[in-house]
């Protein structure tokens, strides 16, 4: 990994267009502003992963449990109950 | 000679080889989150009786996702599409898009849940569609989709 120093208001730039400036630097926090093409993905990569993980599990959807919800579907309403669902 | 039937061959683990519409099929740029080498998905009708969707793989065959339009079970989520997103998916605004989110099917299928964090949107005109990567304590990736 290439590892460079830089103090607030500088910046590294990733080929042409993408560019990461140090924006502010408060205890063990850093912001970063970055300015990429709209079609280059940047997202927290913690968020990324969470998604990715839910991605794969979804893949692998069985047939016998998609039967059994589609049984269910047929008696049960989603979010019925007056009682909205709520986060696992 | 070009055809004018639209339609498009796709081979299922689900449902053997099937022949599909066009306009039942979309193209995402960038693919799914851990499946970014696969770009093109058809939506196909779910189990019957249900408002579920199957969003399956064009080019793998085994590869199916369940999807559900996410206001049947929360009828207060709102997608944050931002003008870029907009602009790749060549949506004139946020309400021309389609929102649906992936369902994970756990062995009982009464603890289904929804992934809010990264949902789908499709532009129906353009047959573009992407994953967003959503920032947000409401965008939890694990929605329980029935009430207890």
């Amino acid at each position: 990994m290439l590892v460079l120093t830089r103090q607030v208001n500088e910046s590294i730039v990733i080929g042409d267009d993408i560019e990461i400036t140090i924006v502010a630097i408060a205890g063990d926090k850093v912001r970063l502003g970055i300015s990429a093409p709209a079609r280059v993905a940047v997202h927290r990569k913690e968020i990324a992963q969470a998604i990715k993980a839910e991605n794969l599990k979804a893949a692998g959807a069985d047939s016998q449990h998609v039967g059994d919800l589609s049984k269910l579907m047929g008696k049960k309403q989603p979010g019925e109950g007056g009682k909205p669902g709520q986060p696992a | 000679m070009n055809t004018t039937l639209e339609t498009r061959q796709i081979k299922t683990a689900r449902f053997g080889a099937i022949e599909v519409d066009e306009s039942r099929i979309f193209h995402f740029s960038e693919g799914l989150l851990g499946f970014g080498h696969l770009h093109d998905y058809a939506r196909l009708p779910g189990p019957d009786c249900t408002p579920l969707e199957w969003l399956q793989s064009c080019e793998d065959p085994e590869l199916a996702f369940l999807i559900m339009n996410p206001l049947l079970f929360k009828d207060d989520y709102r997608v944050p599409v931002t003008p870029e997103e907009l602009d790749l998916l060549g949506l004139p605004g946020p309400e021309a898009g389609e929102v649906r989110v992936i369902l994970v099917v756990p062995q009982n299928p009464a603890l289904m849940t929804a992934n809010l964090q990264g949902p789908l949107v499709f532009n129906p005109a353009t047959r573009r569609a992407r994953q967003l990567v959503l920032a947000g304590p409401e965008f939890v990736t694990r929605f329980r989709v029935f009430a207890d």
